[in-house]
C-alpha cells in the first residue's frame, strides 16, 4: 500500500510540473499580450515602452526561470489587465466555481445511480429503454442551449427564477441543472454498464441461490461491487468539469466563477492570470485523481495488497 | 432556508425600487479605473460620474458649449499659456480639498508622463502641452509648445481628469514619491471629486457608485448604482425583464423589437459618436495599388448594411466626419461612395487575378461586426473580389500579412482630430503599426489642419487630407453604429449627445426614476 | 420479483419484439437518413447555403407570419436560407465528428496498445500525458492551439481528435493489461508468438467492442464540443456553416427567431441520440459476455 501512494504522489507532482511548463511555453507561443488587450493605435515607441514595463522583453528563459523561481516562493506574479497578485484574482474565483461544482455533482448522484441501477435491472424492458432514452437527452442537448432554454421559459417567460450571480439558492437551480445535464448523461451509463457487468458475474448468482431477497442482492452485491467503476467515473467527470466545463454556464450565468475568468484570461493572453489559474485547477485535478486513485486501491483488494 | 431566501429575494425587490437605486447589467465591466491610462470603450462608461474635469461641456447639447467645472475661469494669458482659477469648495471622496498641488500632479501625470500606460496614452492627443505650474493654491497655468486652436476641448479630456495627489503617492512604497504602484493601486481604489464614489469595485464583474454628499455641484440624484457584468445578450434582456437590473447596455438593433413588445420596458439609442470602420492595409505586397482598395471600398454598399443590419437607425457618412465637430462638420466632402460598376472598372485595370483578400474581425467586439463582416465578403464577391472571413480575437492592425479588418474610430474630443486625427497622424498608431504610410506633404496638410488657428484653413487642410483618402483609401467608415440601452420604463435616461460614446452618465438633471 | 429475474436472465423469446429493439430500428432508420441527408446535401438544398439575402433577413419558417416563399424553415441573421445551412451544416459538423473521432481513435489507440504491451516508463509516460490531458482545462487547450495556428477546418479537426485520445487510450491499456494477464497468452507466449502477433490476433478482437463504444461516445461528444466551440467563437469560422457554430451564433436570436437554433439544436439532438442508441446496440451485440446471457 505504501510504495502504491508513494507512486500516485510523485506521478501528482510530475504531472503538475510539466502541466506548469506546458502551460507556460503554450502561453508564449500564443501571442503578444499587447496585441490583445492594449492592442489598437500604439505608436512603436507606446508598444515598446508597454513590452519594457511588462518585461515582456527578457528571453523566454529568463522568464521561465523567473516564473518557477517565482512559483517555488508563491508568488505568481500581476495579472497584467488589473495590476493585482494572480493568487488573489484567481483564489476569489475558486469558491463560487466549487460551489456550482459541488452542487452539480450532488445533483448527478442523486439522479444518476438510482436510474443506472434502474436501467440495468430492466435492462430489457421500456423501463430501462426510458431511463436510457433519459439519460441520453443529457448528452445531446449543448449546455449552453439546455441554459438558455431554461432561461427563457423560467425566467423571461414566467418569472420564476432570478438569471444573474450567485447571491441565493434560488440563483443555484438553473446553472446546476445546466451543469449536470451531460454529468447525469454520463454517470448514468457507466452506472448501468458496470451494474450489468457485476450482475452477470457467478458471485451474483451464488448470492442468489443462497435466497438472498432480489434488494438485497442488486444493492448490496451488485452495487457494491459496481462502486470500483463509478468512483473512478465520478472522479474522472469532475476532473473534466473542474478543467472545463463551467466556462459556458458561468458566461452565461455570470457566475463569477473561475471558468470565465480563465477563459477570458485566454482571449486576451494575461498570461499570469492565465498561468496560475491553469495551475490551480490542475492542482485542484492533480489532487482529486490521486484521490481516485486511492479510492481506487482501497476498494479493489489487489492493488491494496501491493500486487501491482 | 429555501422558502426564506424566496422571501427575503422577493421582499428586497420593492425596497430597492423605492430607495433611488438602480442596477445596471453592462455586457463589460471595466477591469480597472483609471481615467489617466484608459481609453477604451468599456472604460469610458464609467469615468463621468467619480471624475471631473477643469473645465467641462454642456453634454445636453451637439454643439461644444463650455461650462466651468473644477475650474470656475480660464483664459489665455499668452498664446501659448492658459490660466485657470479652481473652485474652491471641492473636495475629494476621502474629504481632503483639491487644490492646484493636486489639479498640477493629475496634468503633469500625463503631459510629463513616466509611466508607460500614461507615456502611450498622453502622446496621441495631449503632445502639446509640456507642463502645468501651480501660481497660488487655487490658480495654475497650463503651457503649451505651440499656439492650440483647441484648448477648451482638451483641456476637457477624460485623460486629465482630477485626482488627489496625497492620496495617491500614499497608495504604496514611498508616501512623498509618485510611483508606477501607486498609479497601479489607484486603478483599483480610484478616487475623484465626481457626484458618486467607487464604494466596490470587483475588476470584470461589479461596479458600486454610492451618492458623495460632499459633492461640489448639485447632488446626486441616486442613493446607489450597481453595475454587475452580464455578458450573455439573453441573460442580459432576461435579467432586465425580471426586474434583476433596471437598465441594460448594448441592445443590438435585433433584439429592440423584443424589447419595445413588453408594456415595462423600452430603449433609448444613439448614433454614437464612433465610425466602425473598415481598414486596409496599403503595405500589403498584394494591395500596394491603389485601384484594388479603392475597389474594396467602392464595391460596399454601406446603405445597404445600414438598412439589414441597423434598421436604417445607423448614420452613413460620405467622408470622415460628425456633425459633433461644429464648424469643422463638412457633409459637403464626398470621400466615399459606393459604385460596383467602377469598382469592376478598377479591378480590372489594376489587372486582379481573383487572389484571396482577409478581412479580420474579432466574434463578438464591434456590435454586429461578424454579421457586416460576413456581408461585405459577400459584396465583395458580386464585384468579383475573392473575399474571406478571418474571425480572431486579438489585433491584427499591425500584423504585416493583415489586408484588410474592422476597427472604430471614436470621436475621443468633439474635433476632426478627435477622431480622424489622432488615428492618421504621420507617425500616429497607424502610421507605426506599418499598414499606412504619410510623406511630407501629407504631413504638411496634417500640420496646417491640427494647429492652424483660422477655422477655413483648418477646414481647406482637412479636405485635402480627405482627397488623400479618396486617391489612395486605407480607411472606410462604414457607419456610426446605432446603440441602444434598455430600461424600465419608471427610469428616466437616455445617452447625451454631448458626451464621448457609450458615458452611463447618472449626474443631477441626467438621470431620474419615476416614483411608481 | 418474477419480473426482475426474468430481466436479468431473460428467456429467449424476450429477445425479440420488445421496446428496446423497436428504438433500436427507429435510430438504425434515423442514422441513414441522417447520413443520406449529409451526403446528398448539395442535391436536397433549395439555395446555395452562403447567399445572402439582407432585405429578407429573420423571416419565419412556412406557416408563419412574414414568412418569406421557397425559404421552408425561414431565413437566418443574414437572410440565408436556413433549411440549407442546416443540411450543409449536419454535412460539415458529421464529417468533422468521424474526422476527429477517428484522429482521436488512432492516436489514443496507439499509444495505449503501446503503453499496454511494452509497459515500463513508456506505460509511464503515456498514463502521465493522460494525467496532463485530464487536468488542463481543454477549452483553454483549444483557445490556445486555435489561437496559435489560427482557426481553419484542418486545425479543428486537429483540436477535436485531440479532445477525446486519452479514453481510447485508457480502454486499450487497461484491456491489453486484463487480456495479458490470462493464461491463454502465456501459452502463446511460450509458443514463441511475438508482441506484433499477440497484438494482432489476441488483443484486437477483445478490444472491438469497447473501442466502438468509445468511438460512438466521441461522435456526439464532439458535436457537442464543437458547438461549445462555437459558443466561444472558436469553431467552424463563418460563414461556413456547421450544425454547432449555427446554435452558437444564433443564440442571441433564441427569444427573437428562434427557428435559427430550433432546425440545427434538433439536428444535433437526432444526432447525437441516434448515434449513442447505436453505440448501445452495438455493445449489447458486440460484448461476448453479454452475448452469452
Amino acid at each position: 500500500m505504501i510504495p502504491y501512494l508513494a507512486r500516485v504522489l510523485v506521478k501528482a507532482v510530475v504531472t503538475l510540473f510539466a502541466i506548469m511548463t506546458v502551460t507556460f511555453i503554450a502561453t508564449r507561443f500564443s501571442g503578444n499580450p499587447i496585441d490583445t488587450f492594449l492592442g489598437e493605435g500604439l505608436t512603436t515607441e507606446g508598444r515598446q515602452a508597454l513590452i519594457d514595463y511588462f518585461q515582456l522583453d527578457q528571453s523566454l528563459w529568463q522568464q521561465y526561470l523567473a516564473f518557477l523561481r517565482g512559483a517555488l516562493s508563491g508568488e505568481f506574479g500581476l495579472s497584467f489587465v488589473d495590476r493585482r497578485p494572480v493568487t488573489e484574482v484567481v483564489a476569489e474565483r475558486l469558491w463560487p466555481s466549487a460551489q456550482l461544482l459541488l452542487a452539480s455533482i450532488g445533483l448527478t448522484i442523486a439522479i444518476s445511480l438510482p436510474l443506472g441501477v434502474l436501467a440495468a435491472v430492466y435492462r430489457k424492458s421500456w423501463i430501462g429503454s426510458a431511463v436510457m432514452v433519459v439519460a441520453f437527452a443529457g448528452y445531446a442537448v449543448p449546455a449552453f442551449v439546455l441554459a438558455i432554454g431554461m432561461i427563457l421559459i423560467f425566467s423571461y417567460w414566467l418569472d420564476w427564477l432570478p438569471v444573474v450571480g450567485s447571491s441565493t439558492a434560488l440563483h443555484f437551480i438553473m446553472p446546476t441543472i445546466a451543469m449536470s445535464g451531460v454529468l447525469v448523461a454520463a454517470l448514468t451509463r457507466f452506472t448501468r454498464n458496470a451494474m450489468l457487468d457485476v450482475l452477470g458475474q457467478d458471485f451474483i448468482r451464488t448470492a442468489r441461490a443462497k435466497g438472498l431477497g432480489e434488494m438485497r442482492v442488486v444493492l448490496r452485491h451488485g452495487l457494491g461491487n459496481a462502486a470500483i467503476t463509478v468512483i473512478s467515473v465520478i472522479g474522472l467527470q469532475i476532473a473534466g468539469l473542474a478543467a472545463a466545463g463551467s466556462v459556458v454556464i458561468e458566461s452565461i450565468f455570470s457566475w463569477p466563477g473561475i471558468g470565465q475568468l480563465l477563459v477570458n484570461a485566454a482571449i486576451i493572453r494575461d498570461y499570469p492570470v492565465l498561468q496560475f489559474g491553469v495551475i490551480a485547477v490542475a492542482f485542484a485535478v492533480v489532487a482529486i485523481n490521486a484521490l481516485t486513485d486511492i479510492a481506487y486501491a482501497l476498494a479493489d483488494p489487489r492493488i491494496r495488497l501491493g500486487q501491482n | 432556508m429555501f422558502r426564506l431566501m424566496l422571501t427575503t429575494t422577493l421582499a428586497m425587490l420593492p425596497l430597492a425600487a423605492g430607495a433611488q437605486e438602480i442596477t445596471v447589467g453592462a455586457a463589460n465591466v471595466t477591469p480597472f479605473l483609471d481615467p489617466g491610462r484608459d481609453h477604451s470603450n468599456v472604460g469610458s462608461q464609467f469615468y463621468y460620474n467619480s471624475f471631473d474635469t477643469l473645465i467641462n461641456r454642456d453634454h445636453s447639447k451637439l454643439e461644444s458649449k463650455w461650462v466651468p467645472a473644477l475650474a470656475t475661469s480660464w483664459e489665455l494669458i499668452e498664446p501659448t499659456v492658459m490660466e485657470l482659477t479652481l473652485r474652491e469648495d471641492v473636495i475629494f471622496h476621502n474629504g481632503d480639498p483639491m487644490t492646484a498641488d493636486d489639479v498640477v500632479f493629475s496634468l503633469n501625470r500625463m503631459f510629463q508622463a513616466t509611466f508607460p500606460p500614461y507615456v502611450v496614452r498622453a502622446k496621441d492627443r495631449l503632445g502639446n502641452f509640456t507642463e502645468a505650474e501651480k501660481v497660488d493654491d487655487y490658480t495654475v497655468r497650463i503651457h503649451a509648445a505651440r499656439e492650440e486652436p483647441l484648448w477648451e476641448t482638451l483641456i476637457s479630456l477624460q485623460q486629465i481628469m482630477i485626482i488627489p495627489e496625497v492620496y495617491t503617492k500614499a497608495l504604496t512604497g514611498d508616501p512623498e514619491l509618485a510611483e508606477d504602484g501607486d498609479y497601479e493601486a489607484f486603478a483599483l481604489a480610484p478616487m475623484g471629486t465626481g457626484p458618486y464614489r467607487v464604494a466596490d469595485l470587483q475588476p470584470g464583474e461589479k461596479l458600486v457608485w454610492e451618492r458623495f454628499n460632499g459633492f461640489w455641484g448639485e447632488i446626486a440624484p441616486l442613493e446607489r448604482a450597481t453595475v454587475v457584468q452580464i455578458a450573455e445578450t439573453a441573460s442580459r434582456v432576461t435579467a432586465l425583464k425580471t426586474g434583476e437590473v433596471d437598465i441594460i447596455t448594448n441592445v443590438a438593433p435585433d433584439q429592440i423589437s423584443l424589447i419595445e413588445r413588453d408594456p415595462n420596458l423600452k430603449t433609448e439609442g444613439t448614433a454614437t459618436a464612433l465610425f466602425h470602420v473598415m481598414i486596409m492595409n496599403q503595405n500589403h505586397p498584394k494591395l500596394q495599388d491603389p485601384r484594388i482598395r479603392q475597389a474594396m471600398s467602392l464595391a460596399i454598399d454601406r446603405d445597404a448594411l445600414n438598412e439589414a443590419l441597423w434598421l436604417g437607425k445607423a448614420v452613413v457618412p460620405s467622408t470622415h466626419t460628425m456633425e459633433e465637430m461644429g464648424a469643422l462638420h463638412q457633409p459637403e466632402l464626398t470621400t466615399f461612395e459606393y459604385d460596383p460598376e467602377r469598382a469592376k472598372a478598377l479591378l480590372e485595370e489594376a489587372g486582379y487575378d481573383g487572389f484571396e483578400i482577409t478581412y479580420d474581425t474579432a466574434a463578438t467586439y464591434y456590435t454586429n461586426g461578424l454579421l457586416a463582416a460576413q456581408a461585405i465578403t459577400e459584396m465583395w464577391s458580386a464585384v468579383g473580389i475573392n473575399g474571406r472571413v478571418n474571425v480572431q480575437d486579438q489585433w491584427s492592425g499591425d500584423d504585416p500579412e493583415m489586408m484588410a479588418r474592422n476597427w472604430s474610430n471614436p470621436m475621443y474630443f468633439s474635433d476632426p482630430f478627435g477622431s480622424f486625427g489622432v488615428m492618421w497622424a504621420p507617425e500616429g498608431p497607424s502610421e507605426s503599426e506599418g499598414r499606412f504610410n504619410t510623406d511630407a506633404e501629407y504631413a504638411e496638410k496634417w500640420e496646417r489642419f491640427r494647429f492652424s488657428t483660422d477655422i477655413d484653413a483648418r477646414k481647406a487642410a482637412y479636405a485635402e487630407l480627405m482627397e488623400e483618402m479618396k486617391a489612395d483609401p486605407v480607411v472606410l467608415p462604414l457607419y456610426r453604429p446605432f446603440e441602444s440601452w434598455a430600461m424600465k420604463r419608471s427610469v428616466n435616461w437616455a445617452p447625451m449627445p454631448g458626451h464621448i460614446p457609450y458615458v452611463l452618465d447618472f449626474r443631477a438633471g441626467s438621470i431620474s426614476l419615476a416614483d411608481s | 420479483m418474477a419480473n426482475l429475474t426474468d430481466a436479468i436472465l431473460p428467456r429467449p423469446s424476450n429477445r425479440t419484439g420488445n421496446d428496446r429493439n423497436i428504438i433500436q430500428k427507429a435510430a438504425i432508420l434515423l442514422a441513414v437518413l441522417l447520413a443520406v441527408a449529409a451526403i446528398f446535401a448539395p442535391l436536397l438544398t433549395p439555395f446555395d447555403s452562403l447567399e445572402q439575402s439582407l432585405l429578407s433577413r429573420l423571416r419565419p419558417p412556412l406557416g408563419f407570419e412574414r414568412h418569406a416563399p421557397g425559404h421552408l424553415l425561414g431565413t437566418d441573421e443574414l437572410g440565408r436560407d436556413v433549411l440549407s445551412r442546416a443540411l450543409y451544416g449536419l454535412r460539415l459538423t458529421l464529417a468533422l465528428a468521424f474526422a476527429g473521432a477517428v484522429l482521436g481513435l488512432l492516436l489514443g489507440g496507439l499509444l495505449g496498445l503501446v503503453a499496454g504491451l511494452r509497459r515500463g516508463w513508456v506505460e509511464d509516460l503515456v498514463m502521465a500525458l493522460v494525467d496532463m490531458q485530464i487536468a488542463i482545462p481543454f477549452t483553454l487547450v483549444a483557445l490556445l492551439v486555435l489561437a496559435v495556428m489560427g482557426s481553419s477546418l484542418t486545425v479543428l479537426v486537429l483540436v477535436l481528435g485531440i479532445a477525446g485520445w486519452e479514453q481510447y487510450a485508457r480502454i486499450v491499456r487497461g484491456e491489453v493489461r486484463r487480456i495479458a494477464a490470462q493464461p491463454f497468452l502465456e501459452a502463446a507466449r511460450t509458443a514463441g508468438s511475438g508482441p506484433l502477433y499477440t497484438a494482432c490476433y489476441h488483443v484486437l478482437p477483445n478490444l472491438i467492442s469497447p473501442l466502438v463504444v468509445q468511438f460512438t461516445l466521441a461522435l456526439s461528444n464532439i458535436v457537442i464540443l464543437e458547438s461549445t466551440l462555437s459558443f466561444l467563437g472558436l469553431g467552424v469560422q463563418p460563414p461556413q456553416p456547421s450544425l454547432g457554430s449555427m446554435v452558437g451564433l444564433g443564440r442571441d436570436y433564441m427569444p427573437t427567431a428562434p427557428w435559427i437554433v430550433l432546425t440545427p439544436a434538433l439536428l444535433i439532438l437526432l444526432l447525437t441520440f441516434t448515434v449513442q442508441i447505436l453505440g448501445d446496440w452495438l455493445r449489447d451485440h458486440t460484448d461476448v459476455r453479454l452475448r452469452d446471457r
